[in-house]
């Protein structure tokens, strides 16, 4: 980026780039779920690691995803695809941030400031 | 039944990016009545549907300049804090009142609809407010073969109408892309595919305020959230291909059923139908 500039025309292509990036990464970490799913079962590992021993855990539980994600579970490649599409849009504020106060729109950058911290307050504080 | 959920999910994301709603309307009811999926994965589904819509269709909106964004970044002011009123509110007002009342706003919108429906595109009349808070913009029609001029018209009511979407969202755990829209089009007077595609722009972040409470409560289960996403994200890009050629006309008419459809539903959970 040349002279710290932002034109217009670049504010759009980089927010359809952070957008197209968050659901193209999604898509693919889902999809990849899917399809080793066939080959390992849900709860197994592409690892080869065992499966801890226990009932097999819900589904639909995020908890210990960084431990699952290690141990290459598809579900667990499913979910953080899943994960990545909902930080898609609040990444998409947050560049928007930093979008506006480059173009120099003050009055912009602060209504998106406070827009992004309602949303994360809302995500993680709101129950 | 993972083919089924993906097939009907590309229908949902088609008809959400290009009526500028969520396509949860489309999504819920198949995934419940045609495959059997418990109510509350199919809402978490639904939610997943609502972000995948809105940032694939918006990743090519936002390119083509037909999101404004600054109109999106606005009203999601009006969104965002009236979705966190909404959910404090939450326990405060009986769903059922609030859903009869609303489909009876939407079925009115829609007859509002039929009488607009000749309308290609408003005119474009700037006011101060507009001029100030840089919501007169303009976008490039390829339908039309020309830059189309355009100015927010009664900002104050369009916000205070999209304070009250984002209210319902919170309280309802809803995109409500079609009261976004209905803000943009009918109080803003905005060209449809503006309205669509900013209204496309902004159910991503009102999903995702929501999303996190629904993947903690267990509602979001891959194996059914993730087709969807994946049928959702295909329906999106191609439908977002599509409306640069069709007319605002074409966009309402894809639109006005879409009411109808949410219109009815509301009211049958008003009286405590669930679909």
């Amino acid at each position: 980026m040349n002279g710290r500039t932002m034109t217009p025309e670049r504010f759009r292509l980089m927010v359809s780039a952070i957008l197209l990036a968050g659901v193209s990464a999604s898509a693919i970490l889902i999809a990849a779920g899917f399809a080793t799913s066939f080959l390992v079962g849900w709860q197994g590992s592409l690892t080869g690691a065992a499966a801890p021993s226990g009932p097999l855990p819900d589904p639909s539980n995020f908890g210990g995803l960084p431990d699952r994600l290690a141990r290459l579970e598809p579900l667990a490649l499913s979910q953080l695809g899943l994960l990545v599409l909902l930080a898609t849009p609040v990444m998409r504020v947050a560049s928007s941030v930093i979008g506006f106060a480059l173009e120099g729109d003050r009055l912009y950058t602060a209504l998106t400031v406070v827009v992004l911290a309602v949303l994360l307050g809302s995500i993680f504080f709101v129950r | 039944m993972t083919a089924g959920i993906f097939v009907v999910s590309v229908l949902a994301g088609l008809i959400g990016s290009l009526a500028g709603v969520g396509g949860g309307i489309l999504v819920i009811p198949a995934l419940t009545t045609l495959f059997g999926v418990d109510i509350h994965l199919a809402v978490g589904a639904s939610i997943v549907s609502v972000i995948a819509t809105s940032s694939g269709a918006a990743s090519a909106y936002v390119r083509d300049r037909i999101t404004d964004m600054r109109l999106g970044m606005f009203l999601e002011l009006a969104t965002t804090t009236g979705a966190v009123c909404g959910a404090l509110l939450a326990a405060a007002v009986a769903p059922e009142f609030l859903y009869f009342l609303l489909g009876a706003v939407v079925l009115l919108s829609a007859a509002m609809q039929v009488a607009r429906m000749s309308e290609e595109i408003p005119a474009d009349e700037p006011n101060a407010l507009a001029t100030r808070l840089k919501l007169s913009s303009s976008y490039p029609d390829r339908r039309l073969g020309r830059e189309v001029p355009y100015s927010a018209r009664r900002v104050p009511l369009g916000f205070a109408m999209m304070w009250f979407a984002g209210v319902v969202s919170g309280l309802l755990g809803i995109g409500s892309g079609v009261l976004k829209v209905l803000a943009m089009d009918g109080a803003m007077r905005l060209p449809m595919k503006v309205s669509s595609a900013t209204s496309n722009f902004m159910i991503g972040v009102t999903a995702a305020a929501s999303a996190g409470i629904y993947i903690g409560r267990g509602d979001v289960d891959p194996r059914i959230a993730g087709p969807v996403a994946l049928g959702v994200l295909a329906g999106a890009l191609t439908g977002a291909r599509l409306l640069h050629r069709v007319s605002n006309r074409s966009v309402r008419l894809i639109f006005l059923p879409v009411l109808v459809a949410v219109g009815l539903e509301m009211i049958g959970r008003g009286f405590g139908l669930s679909v």
